[in-house]
């Protein structure tokens, strides 16, 4: 869907991820009202939708967010769910309403709280209606199965692998938001118990806790508001995942691949111009296949865009900038909000630490949802971001 | 069981049934168990498992095809944190079959033993408990002449 008029993000919060005691709508509620007043916005009644993302937390959790801030009642509030990608789909469907003049104003967040409900020790499936699910299948072992054949065909080691986990710690040493961070070898990631192999516990994203929220508004709104720093949505793209149960290749991800050349087609920029991007790192054989699926390298270069430092600062690319998943942790309705927040507080150069250098103009995030028997991932969004100052 | 006394639980037995009788035939008579095929009476598209209707035309009505018992472990992976409940280290793995259908499996065998592109064959045995705490029997496939 190619936007209609322009969209501006005006302001953005999250929370510090990791292990909460307070719950999922605590957390969106500080995420929400942070984004709200770094748009200036200094009353409940000025923003006319709401969209809230969130996994698995229960019923109504938007307006269970939202009620304490006094913005139940004159807004639709909707609730938004796509496992890991609700929190991306909330923003999407913010931007929309803005982009068809439906709404000024309108506010996009995604929260999780799993600690506070999720045995320890398990792993994500989805429902048990699923007949991939039925027979064991998890996340871990799914994207397990992607490594195992990527190692298979193209000789990568369980040592490649790791250094995006080195890559994207390293990234988040100095981010307050990050949860793991800081040096790690990439004998500790190899060494690390083995989760689903090839992969092992450092390769694995955490089940953490956190939420992002974005206002976003109208170009009229945005001068209005007085943002000195408005952030341009260049594209904002949600595709559902194709079915297959034929064989396929996948070292591949065909969702991403069309959402990306979706998104590229819609924003009118390529690949080659994008600064910095977030990408889905739940582990790390995806941000490696992520590298090709999102054409910032040849198909079958990863490894080679990895080796020669192009997805880090100083390359071409620099890929998880606040660490990704694998530095967060993954609460799933979360985590799309939550890397739209980090780029656009890279783009204000507002991350001390761990800013990229030069600031980053052009910005990129991308993630996947869900499980689902016979697709890669049930729902992929993708956002395209410009500094417009 | 006619012998059971009435105070006396009935012993829990294995759950026979398979998780679908749609998706494996195990033949009472010791014929080899197949997984079953539908192939669309109005298109011709073969699906496993069943998609009715038909995902291609919504056509309804199907033909039952045996599907090949023997494939190519395409990916795999051995599991040692797994589903909630369900005991760990446990390996699955995507079968290629002849049909060009993929089959997302269990496989038997010790972790570690598996390799991408092993012939593997069907075989049927238990995938997890089911609420009673019972085994829930279904299809499987494991290397090829590894019996
Ligand atoms: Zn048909």
């Amino acid at each position: 869907m190619k936007l209609q008029r322009k969209v501006y993000i005006a302001g953005v919060g999250e929370t510090k991820f990791g292990r909460h005691e307070v719950d999922f709508d605590v957390l969106g509620r500080a995420a929400a009202l942070e984004a709200l007043r770094a748009s200036n916005i200094d009353r409940p009644t000025m923003v006319q939708s709401a969209y809230v993302g969130n996994g698995t937390n229960g019923m109504v959790t938007g307006q269970t967010v939202l009620k304490d801030l006094g913005m139940c009642g004159h807004l639709p509030i909707i609730n938004v769910e796509s496992a890991c990608s609700a929190g991306g789909m909330a923003i999407h469907l913010a931007v929309r309403d803005v982009a068809m003049g439906l709404a000024d104003v309108a506010i996009g967040i995604g929260c999780e709280n799993h600690t506070l409900h999720m045995a320890q020790g398990t792993a994500f499936a989805t429902a048990m209606s699923d007949i991939e699910t039925v027979h064991g299948a998890v996340m871990t072992g799914k994207y397990a199965m992607r490594a195992q054949r990527y190692m298979y065909e193209t000789g990568a080691t369980a040592e490649d692998l790791a250094m995006i986990t080195v890559k994207n710690r390293r990234h988040a040493t100095n981010n307050p938001y990050a949860w793991f961070k800081g040096e790690i070898s990439v004998e500790e990631v190899v060494r690390s118990r083995v989760v689903a192999s090839p992969l092992t516990l450092q390769q694995c994203c955490g089940i953490a806790d956190g939420a992002g929220a974005i206002v976003v508004c109208s170009e009229r709104m945005v001068k209005k508001l007085g943002i000195d720093k408005p952030i341009l949505v260049a594209g904002s793209v949600v595709r559902s995942g194709p079915y297959h149960n034929r064989p396929r290749d996948i070292t591949g991800d065909d969702i991403t691949e069309e959402t990306a050349a979706q998104l590229y087609e819609e924003s009118g920029i390529g690949p080659q111009d994008v600064n910095i991007v977030e990408l889905h790192d739940a582990f790390t054989i995806a941000e490696l296949l992520y590298y090709e699926c999102l054409g910032l390298c040849p198909k079958g270069e990863g490894l080679k865009f990895l080796r020669d430092g192009n997805a880090t600062h100083g390359g071409k690319c620099v890929v998880s900038p606040r660490g990704g998943m694998l530095s967060y942790g993954h609460p799933i309705g979360a985590s799309g909000a939550a890397q739209i927040a980090a780029s656009v507080k890279q783009m204000r150069n507002q991350c001390p630490g761990y800013q990229v250098d030069p600031v980053p103009r052009v910005a990129m995030t991308h993630v996947t949802g869900g499980g689902l028997s016979g697709t890669e991932h049930a729902a992929c969004t993708m956002h395209m971001l410009v500094s417009d100052w | 069981m006619s012998d059971q006394k009435p105070n006396k639980k009935p012993e829990k037995k294995p759950d026979i049934t398979f998780f679908h009788p749609d998706l494996l035939e195990a033949p009472a008579d010791g014929r080899a168990p197949y997984l079953k095929g539908y192939r669309c009476k109005k298109c011709g598209q073969l699906d496993f498992p069943k998609l009715s209707p038909c995902p291609s035309c919504w056509g309804e009505e199907f033909d039952v095809v045996p599907l090949s018992r023997q494939g190519k472990l395409y990916s795999f992976s051995d599991n040692f944190i797994g589903q909630a409940g369900m005991k760990t280290p446990y390996s699955f793995g995507y079968i290629d079959l002849p049909e060009n259908l993929r089959i997302f499996a269990q496989l038997e065998g010790e972790p570690g033993s598996f390799r991408c592109d092993d012939d593997v064959e069907l075989t049927v045995g238990p995938v997890r408990d089911n609420r009673d705490g019972v085994p829930l029997i279904s299809y499987k496939f494991r290397k090829l002449n590894s019996r």
